[in-house]
């Protein structure tokens, strides 16, 4: 147990160190600091200096945490932060929901679950910081450290376009869900452009006073009806044949039809 | 219904009629329910001809529709008038909580003879978060909408190729446009179209 704590100020460390890193050199993070919840809470004008200030802290409590003697104190000081995160967190989806929070980088997202999945995690490790002692070997302890920091990466939407991504691409490569089935019916769609392409549908559009009223495949045709000033047109569209050539047409009167 | 059919089949792969002079009417297609307003209306103003809102109740051929603005309007659907709902659809399909575009011509009573009511239509663009089974699971400005490919219905345009029934060369993280029709107060659309830059 000492063993497991022993090591969570190096992974809260970590973490912090990322963040401020992102918060003070990131060009792109500045260029997206408008977006930030940080941004709609400080004002706009305030929102790369109030990006700063929070890397800056975040950077001082990093070194403290990583850099010997431990001390309980850096662990209270983790876990203010990490109260503080979650305080922010909690706010800024009450009050600008369509903000991304600008924890750990720039994306676009709005805040979700998983952000306050990763400050929950990040504020039990804190807590659990206070009361660290010098790290003394121990395989399980180096296990959950690494389990803890490969969660916190999986809770972060930051990093979803390096493995998320990519891992859902592997997965439909491999499923295929939208693969056509079996050759199943045409889609309308798939007709009317062909139709809308041809010579005869050019040369009747002008008289043609609806949208499709009727539609019916036969003997390999699709028949799409329309009505015309004068009565009805009738299309015949090839349903194998992507030709718009293929399209005929007649102008059926409504005496005809009687 | 089948005579009918068989002489407009006759009469189309007979030969058929001649095809003479030509005046202009605009397309009934899903894409014109987003098309631009008739350029006789001073910018700013209501377009008398235009209606959107939910439909409340149907009486008969009228729906009673409650605008987004609160302003109620009664629309009435002819003989002539073309209904969309991922294609085109009868009367009977038009359901009280649609919500709906309609195009016509507004009558001395105030009611809207419509020609051209779009049921549920949406035009959304995104980016494919994942694709399970039959649906694209879209990333729309943080929000996600599930759409459903309807096998016979959903085509995709890849760039400038003709529609296609495979949807299967959509990828996961790329950019696309859904034209669709909404499940009422859901997060779930059906796919009409889906517009793909490559």
């Amino acid at each position: 147990m000492h063993g497991i704590a022993a090591l969570q100020p190096y992974v809260i460390g970590l973490v912090l160190l990322w963040a401020s890193l992102t918060k003070l050199f990131s060009a792109r993070m500045r260029a997206e600091a408008g977006r930030t919840a940080l941004a709609r809470l400080a004002g706009p004008a305030r929102a790369v200096p109030a990006l700063r200030l929070a890397g800056a802290l975040e950077l001082v409590v990093a070194a403290a945490l990583l850099l010997p003697p431990v001390l309980p104190v850096e662990g209270v000081a983790a876990t203010a932060l990490s109260t503080g995160f979650l305080a922010y967190l909690a706010y800024a989806r009450l009050t600008v929901p369509e903000s991304s929070c600008g924890c750990l980088g720039a994306h676009s997202r709005p805040i979700e679950g998983r952000s306050f999945a990763r400050a929950g995690l990040l504020l039990a490790a804190s807590v659990a910081a206070i009361w660290a002692g010098p790290y003394t070997g121990g395989v399980w302890a180096a296990l959950v450290a690494a389990a803890e920091v490969l969660v916190l990466l999986g809770l972060s939407p930051e990093l979803d376009r390096h493995w998320l991504m990519p891992l859902r691409r592997l997965v439909v490569r491999v499923r295929k869900p939208l693969a056509p089935g079996p050759q199943g019916e045409v889609p309308l769609e798939v007709t009317l452009r062909l139709l809308y392409r041809s010579r005869a549908y050019c040369s009747a559009s002008a008289r043609l006073v609806s949208d499709v009223q009727d539609v019916w495949d036969e003997d390999g045709m699709r028949f799409v009806v329309y009505a015309a000033r004068e009565g009805l047109a009738v299309f015949a569209v090839p349903l194998a044949d992507a030709d718009p050539a293929g399209v005929r047409v007649a102008l059926v009167g409504e005496p005809a039809l009687a | 219904m089948t005579t009918r059919r068989q002489m407009l089949k006759s009469a189309v792969l007979g030969g058929g009629a001649t095809v003479v002079a030509a005046t202009a009417l605009g397309s009934l297609g899903p894409e014109a329910a987003f098309g631009q307003a008739a350029p006789d209306i001073e910018p700013g103003a209501v377009d008398p001809n235009f209606a959107e809102g939910r439909i409340r109740s149907i009486k008969d051929n009228t729906l009673l529709v409650l605008g987004s603005n609160m302003v109620f309007h009664s629309i009435r659907v002819v003989d002539g008038t073309s209904l969309w709902k991922l294609g085109p659809v009868s009367f009977d399909q038009a359901k009280p909580g649609d919500g709906l575009y309609a195009r016509g011509v507004r009558m001395p009573d105030g009611v809207l003879a419509a020609e051209s009511v779009w049921l549920n239509i949406v035009n959304i663009k995104g980016h494919i978060r994942n694709i399970t089974g039959d649906k694209l699971h879209l990333d729309h400005g943080g929000k996600e909408i599930l759409c459903h490919r309807i096998p016979g219905k959903s085509v995709a345009i890849y760039s400038d190729s003709p529609p296609s029934a495979d949807l299967s060369p959509l990828r996961v993280g790329q950019h696309v446009q859904i034209l669709g029709a909404w499940r009422p107060d859901t997060n779930e659309v059906d796919i009409a179209t889906v517009f793909s830059a490559h």
